[in-house]
């Protein structure tokens, strides 16, 4: 092999590891130098190849938590209003707390009967500004949660009911489901804290155009002790074109991808018509 | 069509940031969950990769890619970064954790981007050993060697099987390859 064969080799895994495991000090030096000799571009492609990689990944998608997500709009929102002053800079944000516990039994064998029975087209909404306005103060979910039920028409709001699960006695509180932004809010009351390292709350949506064998995986939430009311935002990972049934299951750490509905602790059922 | 948010972002949009948060902010999560050791490492990591989206957002560039793809490029460029400085690779305590996870056919990666049902469908023609090497450098972090050593592997396989891997994606998503990698693999 010729030199010139045995550094492309060199450039070669330097670049595929630095996108994969990462490079320590002296392989970043050894990668800097070939580079020096090689065309840029490549750092840029592999790691494109490695994003679209990852988005291949069945990833347990879950909502970020909520006082992160405060945090992250404070951040971002000053960010960006300093950029648009040709500034850069880091702020410290106020979290914003949300929500609650809440319980009730019922069960996905209605999930069938629902689906064929509910067949409504929720009209598409083109409003976009719904939490996204620049108010000083950050919106809280609770806000949010109003926002979208004043502002979208398609808005579809479902009441929670439970289940013959322990966990779900004396549950309350609703669902609200924009189905032209694909967002939405579920508030909880009664629905126990979890403890996060043994098992978690994970929603589904039946949506009334998919097969109710797979409904949509709504994200993996949790409950934190001592709230009486919790409002948890939903991360549809997929596309919902007809909600028809909503349903709260208890899962292992992160979610799966299919469940077992051995525990399902919430239901709400939306009107038809 | 509707102008990219990170368009917005560069433009000093701030009604953009909820909505990149409303799109991404799980993927990001998701992906940092995989990359860090705790939820408060990876609660670190996030603010990390966002602080940098809001600043590279004028970067970006829509023929190269799309959106989601150039968030993942930074969450993973963050979270490789940061690996290497607090030098806490995550380890594997067993492969069955990734037999769990697994890849999208490219049918319902097709519902993620067009990028990453580009890439199932180079994996679909992967065997499971391949697949196996790519999802632990990716999503566990774990180097060459680790790989090696957690499947079994000789070195050189767990290599060529990574670098085959990213090359073929790489093609696949039709991004002009440099001279260099062309005679690798």
């Amino acid at each position: 092999m010729s030199a010139s064969f045995q550094d492309e080799d060199n450039l070669a895994d330097l670049l595929v590891q630095r996108e994969t495991g990462g490079l320590g000090a002296a392989e970043s030096r050894e990668l800097d130098a070939l580079l020096e000799a090689a065309p840029g571009s490549e750092l840029d492609a592999l790691a494109s190849a490695a994003a679209a990689l990852t988005l291949a990944v069945r990833l347990p998608l879950e909502p970020l938590p909520a006082d992160l997500q405060a945090r992250l709009l404070a951040q971002g929102r000053a960010a960006v209003r300093e950029l648009s002053v040709g500034k850069v800079v880091s702020l410290t944000a106020r979290p914003a707390r949300s929500p609650t516990p809440g319980i009730s039994p019922g069960w996905f064998a209605a999930a069938a009967c629902l689906v064929l029975a509910v067949a409504a087209w929720w009209p598409r909404v083109t409003a976009r500004d719904v939490v996204a306005t620049a108010t000083p103060v950050l919106p809280t979910l609770s806000q949010q949660r109003d926002t979208l039920l004043a502002g979208a028409t398609g808005t579809v709001r479902a009441t929670w009911s439970g289940t013959d699960d322990p966990a779900s006695a004396g549950i309350a509180g609703d669902v609200v489901w924009d189905p032209a932004k694909q967002t939405g809010y579920m508030r909880f009351v009664g629905l126990p804290a979890n403890d996060a390292s043994a098992e978690q709350y994970q929603l589904w949506i039946f949506d009334g155009t998919r097969d109710d064998r797979y409904p949509v995986d709504g994200g993996v939430f949790g409950i934190p002790p001592g709230e009486t009311e919790v409002i948890v935002p939903i991360r549809a990972r997929l596309p919902v074109r007809q909600a028809v049934l909503f349903a709260v299951t208890v899962e292992r750490p992160g979610g799966v991808v299919v469940s077992s509905r051995e525990r399902i602790v919430a239901l709400a059922k939306v009107a038809t018509g | 069509m509707t102008e990219s948010l990170m368009k917005r972002i560069a433009s000093g949009d701030e009604a953009a940031v909820a909505e990149v948060m409303e799109q991404y902010g799980s993927l990001v999560w998701a992906i940092a969950r995989r990359l860090t050791r705790n939820p408060s490492d990876a609660e670190d990591a996030v603010q990390e990769i966002f602080t940098d989206i809001w600043r590279s957002a004028h970067r970006f560039d829509p023929t190269a890619g799309s959106e989601k793809v150039f968030v993942t490029m930074i969450a993973r460029r963050r979270l490789i970064d940061r690996m290497r400085r607090l030098a806490n690779r995550v380890q594997t305590e067993s492969t069955d954790v990734l037999d769990e996870l697994g890849f999208h056919t490219p049918d319902t990666a097709g519902e993620i981007s067009v990028e990453a049902e580009r890439a199932a469908r180079v994996v679909a023609t992967l065997r499971p050993e391949q697949r196996q090497v790519i999802e632990l450098g990716l999503l566990q972090g774990l180097s060459h060697s680790d790989i090696a050593s957690v499947t079994g592997m000789p070195l050189g396989t767990v290599k060529t099987f990574m670098r085959r891997g990213l090359i073929a994606v790489r093609e696949k998503l039709g991004i002009t390859p440099g001279a260099l990698l062309h005679a690798g693999a």
